[in-house]
């Protein structure tokens, strides 16, 4: 009996802890704050979405009277959709969501609305417009930047438009993967010269993409470029082909572009270019501080935002 | 002496039981003490929408963990009842939007998938003799690639195909019948646990094997059952789940057997089989449902939700295992 009350105690005492570490993230009555606002992200460990994360945390702490908080969604949509009913509950001053799931998040969305919730759909477009404002990058223009990108360099280097691709796509049925795609090739079809020798997907992860790349190096003789729809399956491709000798010849391009990744592998030389998938959350604080301050403000339905070429410096 | 043992047997049983409401009962009292305010200055935990949103969120897994008590009680395991569950949601998906089949067949076929992965398991298991761990693995994979196959990699939305899936998705995801569905499997396995003669068998097979085997049990026969019944609810569960995210999502239910298997064993089961009860995965599926919905309130950091639900295993088994004195 003894050994039982003993584990009681213990699990009590934690079970205190770990509630009240996050004492006052409640939007209610007890912190010292006047808007509360809810950010409800559908995976935290996603590099994108943890740099997301970073830097939404690094804007609200910009506003002392905002108490932000963040909702992991764990790539789980019905966790996702549950954490933002808890969210409509406690009726925060704003919510932004970024959906896992186009279908998924559009009904609970709505019901935010309906609670008279200002709501900041993030990234990823739901089935009806239940949000106060979109705020999203565009992927086909990404791809079609990558895409003259590739063939400027392959210009460059063969003195005409023509050259071998490798292709890593992200995860099969990811609009944004499909996006970037038809991006680049809007362009690269245009040069029947520049041959896509070799398709894998990658699934976004690097270490499928450096499988992916092995197989498409013992296949193919000659490679000039690989384009893979996130820095990560670039990088994975370029130690394969680091570890097959193969590397200099062939010029890496990513996307996503974020700081301590894709720049930074275009800084060390690895990556021939990156291009800026944008994190959004700098116009969702923007347009969500002006929706919390300004009564008169009214959002346009959608901001779509411009992305940005990260190549190394001449 | 039979009947004193049978007696304490009785007593241990309820004592069991009572423990588990002890430790329910204490997770609740923490959950309410711990709960942030509404603007009102009512408890939010307690609140009836928040309380019937807890009990949805845990439906999925509360009802394959019916199915899966019993496996468990069999000393069993099974693994594939997250792919299984993918399955039966991306099967209503494609029932919908591809197929264009009416809303009971859709419902029939789901469920139908899900309950030939059970027999499957099973009878591999019967007939092959190789251990659950081995099989279900084995079909938690294949089953995974078959679903990512049928939906050609892509989450297939329910949204806009149609008059019958819109009214699907509006039915299935309403609480009052995710719920109702989930406490109306609840008494009937409960019954078919504790008063029928398949459930005493179910008991026996985990118990002692040796004396089960030479008391002459059909033990291939409640074997392929279990599994089936287990896939059975995997597939209920994916229809279900395929209403409350209006979408056939062929990644669905990673490591769901896990959550399952958690709720089982938090509930009283024992891994070693022959010991547990309906009523006490019913609780433990309401521990982790509370504790979910509480430490989401309080918006603890959701990695170290996941430690503190390892704690909360560990320490629940712990605490259980005082009723062997």
């Amino acid at each position: 009996m003894t050994k039982q009350w003993i584990v009681l105690a213990v699990s009590t005492l934690m079970l205190m802890c770990g509630c009240s570490s996050q004492s006052g993230s409640n939007g209610n009555g007890n912190g010292d704050f006047k808007y509360f606002v809810v950010f409800s992200q559908c995976n935290n460990a996603e590099p994108y979405r943890a740099a997301q994360n970073k830097r939404i945390e690094e804007l609200f702490a910009q506003n002392p009277e905002v108490k932000l908080v963040i909702y992991d969604g764990q790539a789980d949509a019905a966790k996702q959709i549950s954490q933002v009913e808890n969210a409509i509950l406690q009726k925060p001053d704003l919510l932004i969501v970024a959906p896992l799931e186009r279908n998924a998040l559009s009904d609970v969305m709505g019901r935010a609305m309906d609670a008279e919730i200002p709501t900041i759909c993030l990234e990823r477009d739901i089935v009806e417009p239940n949000y106060t404002t979109y705020i999203s990058a565009d992927n086909v223009a990404i791809g079609r930047l990558a895409g003259q990108f590739i063939v400027d360099h392959l210009t460059e280097k063969h003195g005409e438009p023509k050259g071998a691709l490798v292709e890593i796509t992200g995860m099969k049925g990811v609009q944004g993967g499909t996006d970037r795609h038809n991006g680049a090739f809007e362009v690269l079809d245009k040069y029947p010269d520049i041959k896509a020798v070799h398709q894998a997907t990658g699934n976004w992860f690097q270490g499928e993409a450096t499988a992916r790349m092995e197989e498409a190096l013992s296949a193919n003789a000659q490679i000039d470029v690989v384009y893979a729809h996130n820095d990560p399956m670039a990088y994975g491709a370029y130690l394969a082909a680091k570890e097959a000798n193969r590397a200099d010849g062939i010029a890496f391009v990513g996307v996503d572009g974020l700081p301590a990744e894709g720049e930074q592998y275009v800084t060390d030389g690895i990556l021939a270019a990156s291009f800026e998938y944008p994190l959004c959350v700098d116009k969702a604080h923007e347009v969500g501080m002006k929706l919390l301050t300004d009564p008169s403000f009214t959002p346009e339905k959608t901001y779509i935002l411009e992305s940005r070429a990260i190549i190394p410096e001449k | 002496m039979a009947n004193e043992s049978k007696l304490k047997a009785l007593l241990g049983r309820h004592r069991a039981l009572l423990q588990s409401f002890a430790v329910l009962a204490f997770i609740f009292v923490v959950a309410v003490v711990v709960s942030p305010l509404d603007i009102r200055g009512n408890n939010l935990f307690l609140n009836p929408e928040n309380l019937t949103n807890m009990l949805r969120a845990i439906t999925p897994v509360a009802i394959i963990a019916l199915g899966m008590t019993l496996v468990i009680l069999t000393a069993g395991i099974d693994l594939s009842v997250g792919a299984t569950l993918a399955l039966s949601a991306t099967v209503t998906a494609l029932g919908f939007s591809q197929w264009q089949y009416p809303l009971p067949m859709v419902i029939a076929l789901a469920l139908l998938a899900g309950l030939a992965v059970g027999v499957m398991n099973g009878t591999l298991i019967a007939w092959l003799r190789v251990q659950p761990f081995v099989i279900t693995l084995a079909s938690m994979i294949g089953i995974r690639g078959l679903t990512r196959m049928l939906s050609d990699n892509e989450n297939i939305g329910l949204r806009t195909v149609g008059e019958s899936a819109a009214y699907f998705v509006d039915t299935f995801s309403q609480k009052s019948v995710m719920i109702g569905i989930f406490l109306g499997l609840a008494v009937i396995f409960g019954a078919l646990l504790s008063r029928t003669v398949f459930g005493r068998y179910t008991r026996a097979l985990g118990d002692n094997p040796q004396a089960a085997l030479y008391a002459g049990l059909p033990i291939k026969t409640v074997t392929i059952a279990v599994y089936a019944l287990t896939g059975l609810l995997a597939g209920i569960a994916g229809v279900l789940n395929a209403a409350r995210t209006s979408t056939g999502n062929p990644n669905d239910g990673i490591a769901m057997e896990l959550d399952v298997i958690a709720v089982v064993v938090i509930g009283g089961t024992s891994l070693a089989g022959g010991r547990g009860t309906i009523i006490g995965t019913v609780i433990g599926a309401l521990i982790v449902g509370i504790l979910t919905n509480i430490l989401g309130l309080r918006n603890v950091d959701a990695n170290g939700q996941l430690m503190l639900k390892a704690v909360i295993i560990v320490l629940a088994v712990v605490l259980q295992q005082g009723r062997k004195a």
